[in-house]
């Protein structure tokens, strides 16, 4: 379907429109380049993912990796603080796997949370509730966030 | 033991807090000029706090 050849328009001394066809790169160099990038890209979200902020000090975004890994913790601390629901893995319905996949997004502070709340849930008051969707942003932020890193990684964003 | 202060703060200082904390990510994340980063992030907190009162007073016919 496609062949290894580029047309070109290019324009003569005399100004006589011609066409250049020469053998453009090799494709499977490209191809090789492509996917290690792409696997750097990739290993670079999984590591943003595990601990938040560490996507973007991997490419030496500085502030970004700052802001994310404080912005992340601080979300932690006030929803154990306020003794969020931290949902446990093998929820029965549909919400407690939502919220544990959404807990899971904090990457390792999943377990710092868990380690912090050692008193347990208390959803029984507001502030609990609150709590509850504290963490759950906290997760989904740093998902954003490792998104972001492997977009950057691949020099889409920047 | 817990290690952590237990913290009581209300519904409306929740509200800031979690627009504040988010602002601040989205700016940072969306811009890469510090004056940019600001605005953004700035935009965005108010958008939070006028958009959540606006649903709040919306909602406030259907709350008794």
């Amino acid at each position: 379907m496609f062949d290894d050849t580029t047309v070109t328009n290019a324009n003569d001394a005399r100004g006589h429109p011609e066409i250049a066809v020469h053998d453009a790169h090799p494709p499977e160099s490209h191809t090789r380049h492509s996917s290690t990038f792409d696997a750097r890209a990739v290993a670079i979200a999984i590591l943003g993912w595990i601990f938040p902020g560490l996507g973007h000090a991997l490419l030496k975004m500085w502030g970004r990796a700052i802001t994310i890994c404080l912005t992340v913790a601080f979300l932690v601390y006030l929803g154990a603080g306020m003794r969020g629901n931290l949902f446990p893995p093998g929820g029965e319905d549909a919400f407690a796997r939502l919220g544990y996949a959404a807990d899971l997004g904090t990457g390792s502070f999943y377990y710092l949370a868990r380690a912090l709340e050692a008193a347990g849930p208390d959803v029984s008051h507001a502030d609990g509730d609150y709590g509850t969707r504290f963490l759950a942003t906290a997760g989904v932020l740093n998902l954003l966030a490792a998104l972001h890193a492997y977009e950057a990684a691949r020099r889409r964003k920047a | 033991m817990t290690v952590l202060v237990p913290l009581q703060l209300s519904h409306f200082q929740c509200f800031l807090l979690f627009a504040l904390i988010i602002s601040l990510a989205f700016g940072t994340l969306g811009r890469r000029q510090p004056l940019e980063r600001l605005k953004y992030a700035t935009w965005s907190f108010a958008m939070f706090v006028a958009v959540g009162i606006a649903l709040a007073w919306l909602m406030y016919p259907f709350s008794r």
